[in-house]
């Protein structure tokens, strides 16, 4: 558009290409580079924040969980050494139903650390794979040479004639590490009963089932404490948001007669904005990276120092951590760009006598 | 309001050989503030013509209205009633488009307080608007390097400002409004800041361009010997153009000069 008048045209404005825009923004960084480093620092300091309080959250959960599975195969192992005697320097015999659970494999790894002179390991069934670094043998031989025969996995041992594979281990102890549901205990055609009635084996049953007040208490305090993280994320999203809205919006305003000296020139509104939404992103970037992996270091740092830096590194949960990271990235971008922009906006639309009049 | 084209034609005819052409026309420009409750009369209705070529001074008190006036005449803020015509166009019709267009073309400003860019060289401060407008890099450090000679700094071009002495930063700020060889420089007390020596040579400097380039001056200032060398002096006083002289008739001897 154009408007003409006599004897003049006044024509629109050249619309300016992003690498102009980039070539300003990066000579600016790089001779304003003590101040910029200030705003990313300010952006890093709001997103290590959030993610530090995110990852002690995750390291905490961790750490309560692997105690609980400790203490729960702690249990498991009692059980089994109070019906079998102390497991060392014994043949342990481990019979493999279907996939493991994480439980059970750290179960079977209980067993192996109880120091036995060896475990001996066969699948119920053909397709059910070895765990890593065991070594497969036949059913009749777990069953002539183990003292104690432990049953595990998610599946129901065949039918077949188990009271005459059993036969050798009889007075010893079979125990299920899961309860085997109805239907699922091993039996004959001709004889439909438990396997361990019939191969008269002492019979443990290692696993345990939750109670309802327990159950209840457990979801009660799952209800809480998600609560309490939703409760303490939009708190420290919050300062996260004040603190990195702060330090940009600083890095703006000072610039007020900059905006407005570049309007006096000939600067199109468009290409003000475009500067502060190119540094924003540039500064968030930077910032945001560094805050997460300051957020990331400093909890395991300190929480490694209280627990074990294995425990705490074993039992987190890297995924989750991974989301949280990629989640307060983008929280640490998105702000930088929004609080830069929104007064960059504004900063481009003032009268530049207005603009050129702040002093800031 | 709408602009009947015939009448405008006529205010704007082509003028005769012996008349100048009005580069700058204020058809009784007002602006008002508000600050708080209260209303401020920055403006009271200013109407006047400023032609190729001369060398205009606005004069007046602070709190006269002379930023205003300078500011509605430079289209770096609009008027609350009345036009303002540079070169021949109603300022208030241009969406910001077209207004920073005209800012980048046809008029250069000068601060009081200079405003260059901190973080750019000299050459780039001068280049900017080049680039505004469109202009190869090549081509505008060639035209850069060139400006800043005519104005005496070119062996300081690939400085900061930060590492320039007052006077030489205001050289690099007349470099950067001559940039686009615009036909009107508006300078807001470009003496102000400077010593006396360094504000005269700013003087001659501007003389000189306004000489060899025939731009039109406007400048807001208090500088006595800035007004020696005016075409034409404005004064202004609560908002009002009390007064429009030529220097000869002034006597600058005394103490005052109203």
């Amino acid at each position: 558009m154009s408007t003409t008048l006599p004897n003049r045209v006044i024509q629109e404005q050249v619309k300016l290409p992003v690498a102009i825009a980039l070539e300003v923004v990066l000579q600016g960084i790089r001779i304003r580079l003590g101040r910029s480093i200030v705003t990313i620092l300010g952006v890093a300091l709001g997103i290590a924040f959030l993610m530090s309080i995110l990852t002690s959250q995750l390291i905490r959960q961790g750490v309560s969980n692997e105690q609980k599975t400790r203490a729960e195969i702690q249990r498991m192992i009692s059980f089994l050494t109070a019906d079998s005697g102390p497991l060392r320097d014994r043949t342990i015999g481990v019979i493999q139903t279907g996939p493991l659970s994480p439980l059970e494999t750290r179960f079977l790894d209980g067993i192996r650390d109880s120091r036995p002179a060896s475990v001996l390991w066969a699948p119920a069934s053909l397709g059910v794979a070895a765990p890593p670094s065991v070594q497969a043998v036949a059913l009749a031989a777990v069953a002539r040479d183990a003292s104690a025969v432990v049953v595990m996995g998610d599946g129901s041992l065949p039918v077949m004639d188990w009271p005459s594979i059993l036969e050798p281990s009889r007075q010893k102890v079979v125990a299920f590490a899961r309860k085997i549901p109805p239907g699922k205990a091993p039996s004959t055609e001709s004889q439909p009963a438990p396997v361990y009635a019939i191969a008269g084996a002492t019979v443990v049953d290692l696993s345990r089932e939750l109670k309802q007040d327990e159950i209840d208490a457990r979801n009660a305090a799952l209800k809480t404490e998600r609560y309490r993280s939703v409760w303490i994320i939009v708190v420290s999203l919050l300062v996260t948001v004040i603190g990195i809205s702060n330090s940009m919006l600083m890095s703006v305003t000072e610039r007020f007669r900059e905006i407005g000296t570049m309007k006096c020139l000939g600067a199109l509104s468009s290409f003000i904005r475009r500067l502060f939404l190119i540094e924003s992103t540039l500064v968030g970037t930077i910032g945001a990276l560094l805050g997460v992996l300051f957020g990331i270091i400093f909890p395991l740092v300190l929480y490694g120092w209280s627990f074990s830096l294995g425990m705490v590194i074993g039992s987190l949960n890297w995924g989750q951590l991974g989301l949280y990271g990629l989640f307060s990235l983008v929280v640490g971008i998105v702000l930088s760009m929004v609080a830069a922009v929104y007064p960059a906006r504004f900063a481009s639309r003032m009268v530049p006598a207005a603009a050129l009049r702040s002093n800031i | 309001m709408a602009v009947d084209q015939a009448q405008l034609n006529e205010l704007f005819a082509e003028p005769a050989a012996n008349q100048r052409r009005c580069i700058i026309r204020a058809v009784d420009v007002k602006k008002t503030y508000r600050m708080g409750s209260q209303e401020v009369h920055a403006l009271r209705g200013a109407t006047l013509d400023i032609f190729q070529g001369e060398y205009l001074s606005i004069m007046g008190p602070s709190g006269s209205g002379k930023s205003t006036l300078f500011n509605a005449i430079g289209g770096l803020s609009k008027p609350t009633s009345g036009k303002v015509y540079i070169n021949q166009v109603d300022v208030a019709q241009l969406d910001h488009n077209e207004l920073a267009w005209l800012r980048c073309r046809s008029i250069g400003y000068i601060f009081q307080s200079y405003n260059l860019i901190q973080v750019m060289t000299c050459l780039e401060n001068v280049t900017l608007p080049m680039a505004f407008a469109g202009l190869q890099s090549e081509e505008a450090r060639e035209k850069g390097l060139y400006i800043l000679k005519l104005v005496g700094l070119g062996h300081r071009a690939l400085h900061k400002p930060a590492e320039l002495s007052g006077g030489q930063q205001q050289r690099c700020a007349i470099a950067r409004a001559l940039a686009n060889s615009p036909e009107i420089i508006l300078a807001d007390e470009p003496t102000a800041n400077l010593d006396l020596r360094t504000g005269e040579e700013m003087i001659d400097l501007l003389a000189k361009l306004k000489a060899e380039l025939n731009v039109t001056i406007v400048s807001a200032t208090h500088d006595l010997k800035m007004l020696q060398k005016s075409d034409r002096i404005l004064w202004i006083a609560d908002g009002s153009i009390i007064k429009m002289a030529h220097p000869s008739e002034i006597d600058f001897s005394k103490g005052e000069i109203h």
